[in-house]
């Protein structure tokens, strides 16, 4: 009895060994595995492209997406043509609303029909209205950059370039605000003004004005945040500030200082 | 590698336990194959020579051969136990009735002792792989839940739900369910087989030990 225990005992300690070893070359396999086929994990950078910066009028000064080298490629396009032919295409949109959906009401003859048409209309022509509000602001802006660009206050105070770098800080924020939006109340608002160094760095961030919304709020902080990350340095290395209205349909420059 | 390299320590705990179980579950696995398989040949050849040989002496004396088979063992003990019975009768000549059933009985007594021993040695360590396939999956589970909940921490701290930011958290998190498997199944099936192979070594220790007591009463009562 006593020896085939001794037995029993070596037989354990072997295939306990045999299944260590086992183990181990197992493990020394799949590392060999892992090294010998890599894993290709790489993620994929968002390549933003900056169509507010797209048709720089002058490249050289305000395109802050464009690296150094890129600037000689972009053919210089003309200054007035695409200005002005988005405000003669916006004006007329407004004319035709308004004859199409005004006579539209009067001209039914049950009382609840005509009364459910005006309130359509109404809604409809406030909406248009808001978003012709919003086109008109665009180019408003865009007109105010142009008129000083070619004023020729050529890097007086960064103007010109500032407002370009201010559509590219809108559009970073406008791609981060629609990834942590959420909100609470109905029509949230959030003006903030946003100071970056001459690094790139975003230096203060002040909210001037607010509805009231703690989780909108929130939502613009963590946005501001997550955008901050991919600010390039402002033109000519100048200390940039400027106001953003948020709202969560979008971006708004406020009134730059 | 880099995965399990760069998870929390709670992880990489929990999967140094896996890794232990493991390697302890596929050492039982490996010895109780070679034990089992063993046992099995050596009682089939062990049955062949008890059934060919006309003596219980003959037997005894080159019964070292089957040294691994439980039936020997059975033999031993039922042999040792006869021999004793006979001395003890031979000696004392008293009435040959009440000290032949007694006899039986106590062959009868040791061939029982014998099985649940033979029992408890082959049953040795079977107890480990159950655990280890019943309890592995949910250690591996807590290594899971515990890698997701530093993950979404991290979440939570960086403020961003990118994939980027999820996904290596949640990988290293899910390895450790994918360790307790890989440790769980090989022993529940192994834990399985080894039950049938048992169930029919027991099967053969109680029909050797019927046959054994019938050839001591007959031997006993013809004499």
């Amino acid at each position: 009895m006593n020896s085939r225990v001794a037995q029993i005992d070596t037989g354990a300690g072997v295939s306990f060994i045999v299944s260590a070893v086992i183990h181990l070359a197992v493990f020394l396999l799949l590392a060999w595995w892992g090294q010998q086929f890599p894993q290709q994990m790489t993620i994929q950078e968002t390549y933003y492209v900056d169509v507010v910066n797209m048709p720089a009028n002058a490249p050289q000064s305000g395109g802050s997406t464009q690296k150094p080298g890129e600037s000689a490629a972009v053919p210089p396009t003309p200054v007035a043509a695409p200005v002005m032919a988005i405000p003669s295409k916006v004006k007329a949109v407004p004319k035709i609303t308004a004859k199409s959906s005004r006579p539209a009401a009067p001209d039914e003859s049950a009382v609840t029909e005509s009364a459910f048409a005006e309130r359509l209309t109404r809604l409809e022509s406030s909406s248009e209205a808001r978003r012709e509000e919003a086109i008109l602001e665009k180019i408003r802006n865009k007109v105010k950059s142009a008129n000083l660009s070619k004023a020729g206050a050529q890097g007086a105070a960064g103007v010109e370039a500032g407002s370009r770098y201010a559509d590219y800080i809108k559009s970073r924020l406008e791609d981060a605000l629609k990834v942590t939006s959420s909100y609470r109340s109905k029509r949230p608002e959030v003006a903030v003004r946003l100071t970056i160094a001459a690094d790139g760095k975003l230096s203060r961030m002040k909210i001037e004005r607010s509805s009231g919304d703690a989780t909108f709020e929130l939502a613009v902080r963590r946005a501001i945040d997550l955008a901050s990350e991919k600010f390039t340095v402002p033109p000519n290395h100048a200390v940039f500030e400027n106001g953003f209205i948020f709202k969560p349909e979008g971006i708004s420059n406020g009134p730059s200082r | 590698m880099a995965i399990i390299l760069g998870a929390g320590i709670v992880v990489k705990l929990v999967l140094l336990l896996l890794l232990s179980f493991s390697i302890v579950s596929w050492a039982i696995i490996l010895f109780k194959f070679f034990q089992v398989q063993r046992a099995k040949n050596e009682s089939e050849r062990f049955m062949d020579f008890f059934w060919k040989s006309k003596r219980f002496d003959s037997i005894a004396s080159q019964v070292e051969r089957f040294a691994n088979s439980p039936l020997t063992v059975l033999f031993n003990e039922g042999y040792s136990e006869l021999k004793k019975v006979v001395d003890s009768d031979s000696k004392s000549d008293g009435s040959a009735l009440s000290t032949d059933l007694g006899g039986v009985e106590n062959v009868s007594r040791a061939l029982r002792r014998a099985t649940n021993s033979e029992i408890t040695r082959l049953e040795k360590y079977l107890t480990f792989l159950a655990t280890t396939g019943s309890t592995s999956p949910f250690i591996g589970l807590f290594g899971t839940v515990w890698g997701i909940m530093t993950a979404f921490e991290g979440i939570g701290k960086t403020g961003s739900a990118s994939l980027a930011v999820v996904a290596p958290g949640i990988a290293e998190a899910l390895i450790a369910t994918a360790i307790g498997l890989v440790a769980a199944i090989p022993a529940v099936m192994a834990y399985n087989h080894f039950q049938h192979k048992l169930r029919v070594l027991i099967n053969e220790m109680d029909s050797f030990s019927t046959e054994f007591l019938n050839i001591v009463q007959r031997n006993i009562a013809g004499k």
